[in-house]
């Protein structure tokens, strides 16, 4: 404790964050974020379809043609979103911290050390165990707005990942077995959606 | 001498316990009935007699059938087998609750004014980690409570010997009066608001008119404008200090606070006695607030936030103030939890781009809303609008103005304090290895400005810092996530 207390800290010599290059989430990530962007679109679609076959003459053809075409541009709107916010989101993992960056219009970097992780655990969404994905969350004390969770990781990977953290918080018990809890309900509609 | 009591078999509490369960069952029907009963005590001449006084004691007899159902079935003893101490409770719904002994941090024993009367006292159970239930048993004897609180802390590893170094009481009733004229004016405003609309609606169901509304309103008429809204706001204003005052002298009458090992015992209250035991461990946030008044007549509130049993939400229950010390008495209490002075060390200011975000959102924003409000619509003549306009932007240009220039970032090497606020100016300190983690935030029109925020997340609240500069704060982080890698410290 006293050792760095009693030296002067030179803070450019510190490791940087910064300049950490970040792992990509895997790939078929963006098609969960899709599915999730898209069930909004869908049930939109849907109310607008039964309309359409029922009361036809609610809007003119003009503005039937000026909705669909609206809804053209927003499905092409959806998936450049989509892809960009895939592109932004990335993690890492330090000797002491685990990283994780994400978003497109306030880019926001988590940084969360072992130190202070209480628990862990790994979800898998409906669509995300279709495609063999999990996420991993770090829980804190510091309470939910300060947990962690990296989405998009392999399954393998991600209870890798468990292992690795579990044994840094907890070195002397054994790897104790993965339990996968699943949310039967695609996951996060709201968290993804307001990136 | 019946020194020896075998809390192996489930005990009761003190028979006359079952009044202050009476008490307690009393108070919460007035506090849910008490606007009805206030109706019924004006209307008291038009009333069936029989049927009111018939009502009351049924309803009494009724409370006082479930003090004694709640008292027979709460029960608690020790399992020696199990090391746990066990709590059985509830009339309908029972519940049971155990706690192991090498558990239990602290076993307090309170003593609030019913349970003075009764002679009975309050032992409640402080458990370690995060999954805290409340224990508590209401109504005990002295002997019974100091020979549980004993076989419990023999239990227990931790243990709280009688060495008690006293500190002389820090806080005079002067304070007090000092506080409750210069703090929370928005808080009893509010409780007044919800007292005066609560009584007044409940007036206006039973239609019962004791005050002449004619009779005010033509009082006020027979005066200049100007004097009625002045009346009217002097009578509001006076109240409200009233209410501050009474309010801060009933809460923290007697504050005392004592050292006792490696923890503080802060203990207050008029006619409920409250002791509270922190442990500068659990301390996770100070706030130290004072305003302009306050500074004048040096009186300075301490707040401490504690790390919270819930891991989702910070309790009320887990801050704790201490109200209306002077300028020397807070450095003593500082130095008594974070155990040396919290230094300053470097400063960090923010951008003077936060004064002019602040500036559009909270003075051009509004005012151009009102420009385009009275341009449709002509709710006021030019003029008025003029008038009214400069009030508004002198008054927030003031509190935007002050808001940024009280924004401060002290770090050093042990501390971090962050100062905010324009009238009430809180200064939030924490210890950096008591972060747990931390977030950095850049909007992507703030890359070219090289601006950015952070956020550091304690188990007591979050303190943020935004609109400075990017290559600082990350240069910030990094050190701090050094401090928190290396540091051995127990956060908690």
């Amino acid at each position: 404790m006293n050792e760095f207390s009693n030296n002067t800290i030179d803070l450019d010599t510190l490791p940087k964050f910064e300049e950490l290059h970040l792992n990509a989430l895997h790939s078929n990530y963006v098609k969960v974020l899709l599915f999730n962007f898209l069930l909004l679109v869908l049930l939109a679609i849907g109310g607008f379809t039964a309309i359409f076959f029922i009361e036809r003459e609610v809007f003119s053809t003009k503005y039937w043609l000026l909705i669909f075409s609206a809804f053209v541009l927003f499905l092409v709107f959806v998936v450049i979103i989509a892809k960009l916010s895939f592109n932004k989101k990335g993690y890492a993992f330090r000797a002491h911290d685990a990283i994780y960056k994400s978003g497109l219009i306030s880019e926001t970097t988590t940084i969360v050390p072992f130190n202070r992780v209480q628990h862990v655990a790994l979800h898998q969404g409906f669509i995300a165990r279709k495609l063999g994905l999990a996420s991993i969350e770090l829980f804190t004390a510091g309470g939910s707005s300060s947990d962690l969770e990296i989405p998009g990781l392999l399954l393998e990977e991600a209870q890798k990942i468990k292992n690795m953290v579990s044994h840094k918080i907890n070195p002397i018990a054994k790897t104790e077995e993965v339990e996968v809890t699943e949310n039967y309900f695609p996951e996060n509609l709201t968290a993804e959606n307001n990136e | 001498m019946n020194n020896w009591v075998d809390f192996s078999k489930p005990q009761r509490q003190s028979l006359t316990g079952i009044l202050v369960m009476f008490a307690n069952g009393l108070q919460k029907s007035i506090r849910a009935f008490w606007p009805i009963l206030i109706v019924y005590l004006i209307k008291f001449e038009s009333l069936n007699k029989l049927l009111f006084f018939g009502s009351i004691s049924g309803v009494l007899l009724l409370i006082a059938f479930f003090s004694y159902l709640q008292y027979w079935f709460f029960t608690f003893h020790i399992d020696n087998d199990a090391n746990e101490f066990v709590i059985q409770k509830g009339v309908l719904n029972k519940s049971k609750i155990t706690i192991q002994l090498h558990k239990i941090q602290q076993v307090n024993i309170n003593q609030s004014l019913v349970q003075r009367l009764v002679g009975v006292y309050k032992l409640e159970i402080d458990t370690a980690g995060s999954d805290k239930k409340e224990a508590s048993i209401s109504a005990i004897s002295h002997q019974l409570a100091t020979l549980l609180k004993e076989r419990l802390i023999h239990y227990s590893e931790i243990n709280l010997p009688a060495k008690t170094e006293t500190q002389p009481n820090a806080i005079v009733t002067r304070s007090f009066i000092k506080i409750g004229f210069t703090s929370n004016y928005v808080k009893s405003l509010a409780l007044l608001f919800v007292f005066l609309t609560t009584t007044i609606e409940n007036f206006t169901q039973f239609q019962t008119k004791i005050i002449n509304e004619d009779k005010v309103t033509s009082y006020l008429e027979s005066f200049p404008m100007i004097t009625s809204v002045l009346m009217v706001v002097g009578f509001v204003f006076g109240m409200v200090l009233i209410v501050n005052l009474v309010r801060t002298i009933f809460k923290y009458f007697d504050f005392n606070i004592q050292k006792q090992q490696q923890s503080v015992i802060l203990s207050y209250g008029l006619l409920a006695t409250k002791s509270i035991l922190l442990n500068p461990n659990k301390i996770q946030i100070i706030k130290i607030t004072q305003n302009y008044f306050q500074k004048k007549l040096d009186v300075i509130t301490i707040g401490v936030h504690q790390a919270s049993s819930d891991a989702k939400r910070v309790k009320e229950k887990d801050k704790i103030e201490v109200p209306g010390c002077s300028q020397q008495e807070s450095f003593e209490i500082l130095k008594l939890l974070f155990s040396q002075m919290p230094k300053k060390g470097i400063l960090y200011l923010p951008n003077w781009r936060k004064l002019a975000l602040n500036s559009f959102f909270f003075l051009l924003f509004p005012i151009a809303v009102m420009l385009f409000l009275n341009y449709q619509s002509a709710l006021v003549t030019w003029n008025e609008w003029y008038r009214y306009a400069t009030i508004f932007s002198i008054f927030s240009g003031i509190i935007i103005w002050f808001s940024f220039k009280n924004y401060k970032l002290f770090v050093s090497d042990d501390f971090i304090i962050k100062q905010n606020g324009a009238w009430d100016v809180d200064t939030l300190i924490i210890e950096p290895f008591k972060i747990q983690t931390i977030k950095t935030q850049q909007f992507f029109w703030q890359k070219n400005t090289n601006m950015g925020s952070v956020t550091l997340a304690t188990a007591g609240g979050n303190i943020s810092f935004s609109t400075a500069n990017y290559t600082e704060i990350k240069q910030l982080v990094n050190y701090w996530l050094y401090q928190v890698a290396t540091s051995n410290k127990n956060w908690m």
